[in-house]
């Protein structure tokens, strides 16, 4: 199946084609992947081959049984996203962000192509550090003090791939984000608020506290006290009755102040719901979430079904 | 998507606190990488188990952990295991097609592809381990892929 000659001598690499099974299974030693992969750039029929196979390991990956990650370990995650910066967008002719369009998978949203206004700056490919937007594998704090400027700087789209990476692990798909979902919210609502969760999450006081709603889903408050920011996430918050809202609001010793609404368009499904809060939070404040009639209400109408201290 | 990379890893690593410690560096790595995506070549899940399972196979192959877990797990029973935890349709769903198209292959093929995919062994390990040829494996791990490619209908 290749035009390599089996010439008995023994080596890994007289017939590489026969490799790609154990290739798509992660089933060799360096040394044979490095000769398999050589055999692939020769060979577009192998590429093929590869790739097919590849696919169809993934589909023994997925059937395997989910587990759930522990609380801690999307806490210390976030955490570390807010101080690792991203690499540089490759520019290359490979990537048509209008070719996305029709994706094979719900999923295939939630990561996002190459922006636009990434395309306009182009970078050189092999060096990141070239790049205005990453820092490749750089360390030291003044490295990651740069990279969380950069991330204030960076344009809404980029901002949008950041949060989208976030989405993408607390709970589900970009719909989160509001960006494709049905629930009539705009793009420029979306863009704001995945700019702020962004945001957010690069303070560098950013600080997170649990507790778990009435009906037993974790909620998380995670909020800043320099720049008066709080977002609050939910995972499978279920949808309400279509004359229903879930609103958030600041209680204080003033009374409560309305924060915005909670849209359920993706938690529904056992995603993730989150929303940055409109309004500033003073530190202390305790975040709640009532159930109020669709549109939200001037003041709460039914007790709390979860509240979280900024303490 | 973090519950089934999380199930993927554990499903190798066996340990559930290495499992998580992994599953936070393939997200980091998602993230690093996010802007680099290419949506053309297979979807965002497609390219995110396959970075998981490289990156737990790695950790396998890179640590003492590794070789002590072969020792605890032998050469258990590596047919797809599934537990009725928290699972959804579309698990169950993707895990009966599965399951049913391996079904399909020799009995040898299905053991040497559990032993590498789900056992993370590398070739020669799995020919150690089954006292075969690596050559036999070779044929094995390929001509059982193609079936299950046939069989799930992947095509690129």
């Amino acid at each position: 199946m290749t035009g390599t000659e089996n010439t008995g001598t023994g080596t890994p690499e007289r017939n590489p084609g026969e490799l790609s099974g154990a290739y798509a299974l992660n089933a060799l030693e360096a040394r044979e992947r490095a000769a398999f992969e050589a055999h692939l750039e020769s060979s577009e029929e192998a590429r093929i081959e590869a790739a097919e196979l590849s696919d169809t390991a993934v589909a023994l990956g997925l059937a395997t049984a989910p587990v759930q990650p522990s609380a801690a370990l999307k806490a210390s995650l976030m955490a570390k996203l807010s101080s690792t910066p991203q690499l540089a967008p490759l520019a290359g002719p490979a990537s048509t962000p209008a070719a996305d369009a029709a994706p094979a998978s719900p999923r295939l949203a939630a990561v996002p192509p190459v922006p636009p206004s990434a395309q306009a700056t182009p970078v050189v490919s092999a060096d990141p550090s070239a790049a205005g937007t990453g820092a490749g594998s750089s360390s030291g704090t003044s490295a990651a003090e740069r990279a969380r400027k950069r991330w204030f700087q960076r344009p809404a789209s980029l901002l949008l791939a950041a949060a989208a990476a976030v989405a993408l692990f607390v709970g589900g798909t970009f719909v989160g984000l509001g960006l494709a979902g049905p629930s009539g919210t705009s793009d420029s609502f979306a863009a704001q608020q995945a700019a702020s969760l962004a945001q957010l999450n690069a303070a560098p006081d950013v600080q997170r506290a649990s507790a778990t709603t009435a009906d037993g889903h974790a909620a998380t408050l995670v909020w800043s006290d320099t720049s008066s920011l709080s977002a609050l996430v939910v995972d499978g918050l279920p949808a309400l009755s279509g004359d229903q809202d879930y609103q958030l609001w600041y209680i204080g010793a003033g009374g409560a102040v309305s924060a915005g609404l909670l849209d359920t368009s993706v938690s529904a499904n056992g995603g993730t719901a989150w929303r940055v809060l409109d309004g500033s939070l003073t530190a202390g404040d305790t975040i709640g979430m009532t159930v109020e009639p669709k549109g939200g209400s001037k003041q709460p109408t039914t007790a709390p079904i979860v509240a979280i201290q900024s303490s | 998507m973090a519950p089934r990379v999380l199930g993927l890893v554990k499903r190798l690593l066996v340990d559930h606190a290495q499992s998580e410690e992994v599953t936070q560096e393939i997200f980091l790595e998602i993230w690093q990488s996010a802007t680099r995506y290419e949506p053309a070549r297979g979807g965002a899940s497609t390219w995110i188990m396959t970075m998981a399972h490289r990156r737990a196979v790695d950790r396998i192959r890179s640590s003492q952990a590794g070789r002590d877990r072969d020792t605890k797990i032998g050469i258990r029973d590596l047919a797809v295991a599934y537990d009725d935890v928290s699972e959804t349709v579309e698990t169950r769903i993707e895990h009966e097609r599965v399951e049913k198209a391996m079904s399909r292959l020799t009995e040898l093929q299905r053991q040497a592809i559990s032993l590498a995919y789900y056992g993370g062994f590398s070739q020669s390990e799995v020919a150690a381990q089954l006292h075969i040829p690596l050559g036999t494996v070779k044929t094995r791990l390929r001509d059982g892929l193609i079936r299950l490619r046939d069989e799930l209908g992947v095509a690129s």
